[in-house]
Formats: C-alpha cells, structure tokens, sequence
C-alpha cells in the first residue's frame, strides 16, 4: 500500500471542502507498484485512441474510451454517461469548422498531439496531468499552424481490465476561464490519490 | 526491476520536473533531484538541491524578463520532451531526451515555439525513486548552449559502459 500522510490528508480534504486547490501543498513522493509500467503502458495508448478518434470523427470509439458512467468536461460545458458525451463533442465537431478552415472556408484538418504525462495508478484506480497540443492547416496559405496548447486532468478506473475515462477535465491556456493552475496540477493529483488509497 | 518499469517511472519523473517548472513549484521541482543533484542550464550551474530549490523560487521572475504576451504581461511557458534515449545500469540511468517549447507569446496572444534542445541527464535510484543526478540543458538558440555536432547519445552510452 502506498504510504499515506497527513499532508497529504489534509491537501484533500481542502479540495473536498473548498474546491480550491492546495497553492503550497508540499511535493509527495510517488509510489510505483510493480504493475506501474503495464498500466502506464495500456493508459498511454487509451490516450492515444481518444486522440485518433476526435480527429476522425470516429464517436463510436471516442465514447469507448470513457466508462459507461464516465464525465467530460471541456469548454461546452460537462456531460456524464457515454450518450451525453456523444451528443455534445458531435455537436462540438460541427462547429469546429468556423474556427479552424482553410483559406478556402473548409474545414481544417486538426491534430491534437498528447505530450508529457505525469501518471498515478492505486490499484483500478488512477489519475494523470497531461500537456497537450492541437495543429492543423489553417496558418497562411493553408500551412501548418499550432492553434493552442492545455492540460488534461483526468480520473481513470480499470474497467473489465480495461483501463477508462472515469472523468476527463480538459483545459485550454488560450481560452478565459478554462485556464490550468497557477498551481502545480500534480500536487492536487497526488492529494487525490493518497486520499484514495488510504 | 525490468528496463520497461524503470522507464516508466522515469518517464513520470520527467513529466512532474515539467509541471513543476512551467507551474512555478518550487519544492515539486528540487524534489526532482538527489540532495547532492546538479543542474546546469542557460542561466547558471546550481549544485544540489537546496541550491537548486533557491533557484527555482526565482524561475517565475526570470522567465518573466525572458517570455512576455503580446500586451507585455508575462507569457505562459510550457516546456515540452520528444524522444528520449534512456540507459538504465541498475541504480544509475542515462538519458538524452529532445524537449521545446511553446508560449502564448505570439501576435495577438498565439501560440509560439521559441526553441528546442537537448537534455542530456545522469539519474540514480535513491530510497527506491529515480531522481536526477545531474542536468544539463542545451538550447540551440542561445549561443554558448548548443548541443554541438556529436551525437550525444554517444557520450552517454560511454558514460554507461564506463559505470
């Protein structure tokens, strides 16, 4: 069992009593389980597949890659349950067009691209803070523009042996209001899984 | 422990030290390193941790002077890693790992990547976590920080056999 401290307790019970985050909680160290390197493994191409499935309109896998009760919440607003999900990020991808087209007014092709991840598993359970970045055609001449750039924060949960979506937060630096921090998102990710496994 | 774990846990130690940095945490960041840890970047050469940690208190002010918005506030940094060529000798790791970065630096606030280099570190294993022994960060955007003509990972592969 991973180790549990006071700290720790105490930076979870803030975020469960104020919503706020803790600003100065203290780094925990993490704990690495001898599975950690499969389930990294088998979260990093979930994350993978999320990704090629937003980009090809492919709403069918997108939605797998949640759990049947899972949450998303992105700057329309927040959904639960794979048919919410469907009906919001389809409704999202049809207006995606008027803001990112080519000189020509069609429809860009977008990219998002997942960089680091600083991922936690306790069991079936697991969280993780991720940089991502999204590119696509519409720069000058139809080259290739990176658009924006923001984190994931997601809760994830072992489903059947597959690990899921339990709630994906996603956050964008160049929209107002949907902005990460200023805290350190891992501080907040460690807090919740040490109140977790406790 | 196999190479697949150890680059696993290695792989999450350089996503906390980027977070760390480009979040302006402190303590998260010389967490990152062992107690006698060195790192050596653009802007000074810093041995151990609690150097490092007064260092990194004063990040946010200097990048501040460096990565400014388009209105002169200062511009969210986020550093980012490509490929990384990880060694691992049993308590003792290698890496030479590409990173960039990008900043909502541009005109009218857009997204700008203002450079690339290389990291090129020593970890070891301390007390069961890997941490950064050592390192060292080229630009090749700064003059004096290059990372040179020679494949690094040559270095570092000697540095491994040599261990």
């Amino acid at each position: 069992m991973p180790k549990f401290t006071a700290r720790a307790a105490l930076a979870a019970a803030a975020i469960f009593m104020t919503g706020a985050l803790p600003m100065t909680a203290q780094a925990e160290q993490p704990t690495y389980s001898a599975s950690y390197a499969e389930d990294r493994a088998e979260i990093e191409d979930l994350m993978a597949r999320y990704l090629f499935a937003i980009d090809y309109f492919d709403w069918d896998s997108y939605v797998e890659t949640f759990a049947p009760d899972g949450e998303l919440e992105f700057a329309s607003g927040t959904s639960k349950g794979r048919d919410a999900i469907r009906a919001a990020v389809e409704s999202f991808s049809k207006r995606i067009g008027e803001f990112y087209h080519t000189e020509d007014g069609k429809p860009a092709t977008l990219r998002h691209v997942i960089l680091q991840s600083s991922i936690r598993v306790e069991g079936d359970r697991a969280w993780a803070r991720s940089l991502w970045v999204e590119m696509a055609n519409h720069g000058p001449g139809d080259t290739m523009k990176m658009g924006t750039f923001g984190i994931y924060e997601d809760e994830l949960r072992k489903v059947d042996g597959h690990w899921l979506f339990s709630k994906r937060r996603v956050l964008n630096e160049f929209i107002p209001n949907r902005h990460s921090g200023p805290g350190n998102p891992v501080n907040d990710m460690d807090a919740l899984a040490e109140a977790a496994a406790k | 422990m196999t190479y697949a774990s150890d680059r696993a846990e290695i792989e999450d130690l350089m996503a906390r030290y980027l977070f760390a940095m480009d979040y302006h945490d402190a303590d998260a960041y010389a967490e990152c390193f062992t107690e006698d840890g060195v790192l050596d970047y653009a802007m000074g050469r810093l041995e151990g941790r609690e150097a490092i940690r007064a260092e990194a208190r004063v990040f946010k002010d200097k990048i501040a002077e460096v990565f400014k918005d388009w209105q002169g506030n200062p511009a969210k940094l986020r550093h980012t890693i490509g490929q990384q060529a990880i060694r691992v000798e049993g308590d003792r790791a290698w890496n030479t790992g590409f990173w960039w970065e990008m900043t909502n630096g541009g005109p009218q606030g857009s997204l700008a990547t203002p450079s690339f280099g290389t990291y090129e570190d020593e970890l070891a294993r301390v007390g069961g976590r890997w941490l950064f022994r050592r390192r060292k960060i080229y630009n090749e955007f700064l003059p004096g920080r290059e990372s040179g003509a020679v494949n690094p990972v040559l270095a570092m592969d000697r540095a491994a056999e040599g261990a």
